[in-house]
């Protein structure tokens, strides 16, 4: 069940960032949930499942968008992985743990993206439009963050997500 | 640093590095097809996306059905009045269709531009992420789309299919930052420049514009039709700012795009465009 969930997550969240919350977009832009999904997972696991479960979330959505396949598994496998590394440092309990993870984790997903989009697109623009992209991300996704946090720990320490904690 | 290389993780990690830059050089915006994983994974999704679509049409209509009949009649009124002006700006350009085709006739100019076939499409769903501007409509394959088809609306120009699968194309907008269209301005038909996308939903760049250029502020832009992708003559955008490039030599002048793509939701895919080659156009 709980690797159901698991695999389901990052679906449910490419569906509900191409239908939902693309109507809902602040300036043009949309949270990432799955790097959210990825983030709280990274946290409550050890970093070696962290890495390989962000770059699989990660590889879905480049599957998905049928372009640049590994753009968005490296950055979110790269983020998670520097993520669990701090992992055993942090109290998880704090939901402001959650919220500034997914804060850190958006900021370093915007700067791996933006390093590996420079080597490999053909044609990359950068202005000050892209900066306040990551700005208003980094605030919706902290928004969503609060409410996923609060279940996501609650299901890891007695609901569906229990055990996949470090053991 | 020799800890580092006797460590297995570090060089499990440079692996993965490398091999996901290979494949993303390999992977680029221009391919000509999917691979079977990328198409099954796209159609699973499109079922689900396609009834919230009509869902989500329908409660529009419930929406409107109730919203303020006042302010439906007054947009009634001005609509049937823009109706009549149009009706009556549409028989003046019939008849000067009709006079460029004789005139066209007389001088024996053949020009395969005159008609496109359009598909009519539904969005069912927009970009997933912040890094790209597409949209996923409801036609694939399997009604004759193909890689690279333009992809317009009544407002004007909206992108270019960059992937299909067999039942859903993906349109790269002209907002993605990939996107690049020749452009010239309607009125003057001057400046051969390059419109190009700024991943803004609502701000398009036009670049490569000769100082001399007499372009200004609420110009409008127009498809030139060199490029290899877009028919000419569709509307792109209105210039809303013009300033000079850091050399001196060019000008760059920002664009808001004709069509709202953020709150589009049906476009028409054109099915059979030849675009103009260059040997076409030295010959012209």
């Amino acid at each position: 069940m709980r690797i159901l969930v698991l695999i389901l997550l990052p679906f449910l969240a490419i569906f509900l960032q191409s239908n939902l919350f693309s109507y809902y977009s602040i300036k043009g832009t949309i949270p990432d949930l799955i790097l959210v999904f990825v983030t709280f997972f990274a946290l409550f696991n050890r970093v070696d499942q962290g890495t390989i479960y962000a770059f699989g979330c990660g590889l879905l959505e480049d599957l998905y968008m049928g372009r640049f396949i590994g753009l968005n598994a490296l950055s979110k496998g790269l983020t998670a992985f520097i993520l669990g590394r701090l992992e055993g440092n942090v109290f998880k309990e704090n939901l402001f743990v959650g919220v500034i993870s997914v804060l850190v984790a958006t900021i370093l997903n915007a700067i791996f993206l933006f390093i590996f989009s420079v080597l490999v697109f053909e044609v990359f623009h950068i202005d000050m439009g892209m900066l306040f992209g990551i700005l208003y991300q980094a605030i919706y996704n902290v928004i969503v963050a609060i409410p996923i946090y609060i279940w996501y720990y609650n299901s890891s320490k007695s609901g569906v997500l229990k055990n996949l904690g470090r053991e | 640093m020799l800890k580092l290389l006797k460590n297995r993780v570090f060089w499990l990690l440079l692996l993965v590095v490398i091999v996901s830059l290979g494949m993303m050089n390999v992977t680029t915006a221009h391919r000509n097809n999917l691979t079977l994983v990328e198409k099954v994974i796209r159609d699973a999704f499109i079922p689900l996306q396609s009834g919230i679509s009509i869902v989500r049409g329908n409660l529009n209509e419930v929406v409107t059905a109730f919203s303020n009949k006042s302010a439906l009649q007054q947009q009634i009124k001005k609509l049937e009045e823009e109706n009549s002006k149009l009706t009556l700006e549409n028989q003046q350009l019939r008849e000067y269709k009709h006079e460029v085709i004789q005139l066209r006739l007389m001088l024996d100019f053949q020009d395969s531009r005159e008609n496109y076939s359009l598909l009519p499409a539904h969005i069912i769903a927009r970009n997933p992420n912040n890094w790209y501007r597409c949209v996923t409509l409801d036609r694939g394959l399997k009604h004759g789309i193909k890689n690279g088809m333009p992809v317009i609306s009544t407002a004007g120009l909206v992108g270019r299919v960059a992937s299909v699968s067999e039942n859903s194309a993906q349109v790269s907008l002209i907002t993605d930052r990939e996107t690049a269209v020749g452009a010239i301005i309607q009125e003057t038909r001057e400046t051969n420049g390059i419109v190009e996308g700024l991943g803004n939903s609502n701000q398009l760049r036009m670049i490569n514009i000769p100082y001399y250029s007499k372009i200004k502020k609420g110009d409008i832009i127009i498809t030139s039709g060199l490029s290899a992708v877009y028919p000419p003559g569709i509307r792109i955008g209105r210039v809303t700012e013009v300033s000079r490039e850091p050399n001196g030599l060019l000008l760059v002048a920002m664009v808001k795009p004709a069509v709202n793509l953020d709150k589009l939701e049906a476009v028409f895919v054109v099915t059979d465009y030849q675009p103009v080659t260059n040997s076409e156009v030295e010959e012209e």
